[in-house]
């Protein structure tokens, strides 16, 4: 079976101050139809870079990037990034309801439109802010509008760069079992960066640790949790902190030992 | 403009017309003793003659269009123009050095010649009127291209083609500093015409206010600057009302709410 979206041997190199920064090399990563993988890394390891090159919105200089068959050049057809500054990735001057409509409005006609943005703001829970401006609602809120609007143009692929990094712990949880539901209502291929290590085991079916300057996967770890998983039950089960502890490992953690980094 | 009669200050109004009487007051008991300061009632009687003998409406009138002609020219010129500088990095490196010399040159030095350019005609006041508007709007209208870089990246993820990205991101987000640099436009614009009366072509209300000053009319004349003052204020309100109107978004989200 062909991933969905797969890079081979990527490696990522950017002009810095002082000459060129390897940020990534040699990173090998296949990501399946449905499948919802984690990208952890501790802040600074390119887990951003490696979105934004799957994203198209950055060229890789080595290695290959693939959407299903076709190269990546520019963002694909059907992959959409929500990004972490949701203030600044949706247009202040548009109501929700336009905002959700922008990817969409120039390619149907309206009452499709207006069709699709209400099945998007259902599934986030916003329909009865659509006329509201973006701006007077909450970040979560925000977030979800920009999860929306992504959602509205049907998705094959989201990649997704920290989305809630910037939200509270409570708000947090509940976007996160607002994902998990989507996710699995639209069988949508998701791609999650974050540096949250509870966040990543408690979403993935996989997640991949990136470690080294420049960085590779330093470890690939497959979550068999049931689903769906619960904020609480989830994350009292021997299993869910048998894996939360590999992962903490594989960041350079130790038991008995104050956090590094 | 609901807006305008919240925002009315009765202190401050108060305050105003204390002043007022004040300056009455203070006229009449000479103790301000020039000998061409009228009283605020002179001045309203003065107003109403020229209001009476079709002066002042001919001179407004005539202000008016020269003002605002080359203010809109500026507009579709600035904007235009703008946007060509903000968004192709080439001719902005090309053009840099020209526009900012011509930009530092007091635009009253351009009045002179371009009486010597146009003669003494309306089309001197609309060209300097022109001229003076455009630095504003043609400066803020580049600073307003310059578009967060998230929100042209969310146009890439969404695939807008670049057309749908101009109309849609990047325009938009410049709509607040466009309408900042028309506003500031509009009110240098309408200070060069009356210079452009003043020096240049004998109309308008800028001419009217020289020669009721060299006829010794005060009342009048002082009723033509008091006519100037509130032509500007009204000319404000109107463009903030009309840009609320046509952008409601933009405006509200840069805290122009109506």
């Amino acid at each position: 079976m062909t991933p969905t979206i797969s890079c081979d041997d990527l490696a990522v190199t950017l002009p810095g101050a002082s000459g060129p920064v390897h940020i990534l090399r040699g990173v090998t990563l296949a990501v399946e139809k449905a499948e919802f993988v984690s990208v952890l890394g501790t802040s600074g390891s390119g887990k951003t870079t490696l979105l934004r090159v799957l994203g198209g919105l950055l060229p890789a200089s080595g290695g290959t990037v693939r959407c299903d068959d076709t190269a990546v050049s520019g963002p694909p057809e059907g992959v959409v990034t929500v990004f972490q500054d949701y203030a600044h990735s949706l247009l202040p001057w548009r109501t929700v309801r336009r905002n959700v409509a922008l990817g969409i409005e120039a390619k149907m006609s309206k009452s499709e439109r207006d069709d699709r943005v209400d099945e998007a703001l259902t599934m986030v829970g916003l329909l009865d802010r659509a006329a509201e401006y973006p701006w007077r609602l909450s970040g979560g809120m925000q977030q979800r509008v920009q999860i929306a609007r992504a959602l509205a143009t049907r998705p094959r692929v989201l990649l997704m760069d920290e989305p809630f990094g910037a939200l509270d712990a409570m708000t947090k949880a509940s976007l996160q079992d607002q994902l998990q539901q989507v996710q699995e209502l639209t069988g949508t291929t998701v791609v999650f960066v974050t540096h949250d290590v509870e966040e990543a085991v408690y979403l993935s079916d996989r997640l991949v640790v990136l470690r080294g300057s420049p960085a590779d996967i330093g470890l690939s770890l497959e979550i068999p949790l049931p689903r769906p998983r619960h904020q609480i039950t989830t994350k009292e089960r021997p299993d869910y902190l048998e894996l939360r502890h590999r992962v903490y490992e594989a960041l350079g953690h130790t038991v008995g030992e104050p956090a590094r980094g | 403009m609901v807006s305008l009669t919240k925002r009315v200050n009765l202190l401050g109004g108060a305050v105003f017309v204390l002043a007022i009487g004040l300056w009455e007051l203070l006229v009449r008991t000479s103790v301000l003793d020039f000998t061409y300061l009228p009283a605020p009632t002179a001045v309203a009687e003065g107003l109403g003659e020229l209001f009476a003998n079709g002066e002042l409406l001919g001179a407004l009138g005539h202000t008016l269009f020269a003002a605002l002609s080359g203010w809109a020219l500026a507009g579709l010129a600035g904007v235009a123009a703008g946007s060509v500088l903000g968004l192709v990095r080439p001719v902005w490196m090309y053009s840099m050095a020209s526009l900012e010399a011509l930009r530092a040159l007091p635009i009253v030095a351009f009045v002179p010649v371009a009486v010597l350019l146009f003669g003494f005609s309306v089309q001197t006041e609309i060209m300097v009127a022109f001229y003076a508007a455009l630095w504003p709007i043609l400066l803020n209208t580049i600073n307003g291209m310059r578009t967060e870089p998230r929100m042209l990246e969310s146009g890439a993820v969404l695939r807008l083609s670049k057309a749908a990205v101009l109309w849609k991101i990047r325009l938009p987000g410049a709509t607040a500093m466009i309408v900042v640099g028309l506003r500031l436009g509009l009110s240098v614009s309408l200070v060069l015409t009356l210079v452009a009366e003043m020096v240049g072509n004998p109309a308008g209300l800028g001419f009217l206010l020289v020669e009721k000053g060299q006829a010794l009319q005060p009342g009048q004349m002082f009723a033509a600057v008091f006519v100037i003052g509130v032509t500007g204020i009204v000319l404000n309100g109107l463009v903030m009302g009309a840009a609320r109107l046509a952008f409601r978004g933009q405006m509200a989200s840069s805290g122009e709410a109506a």
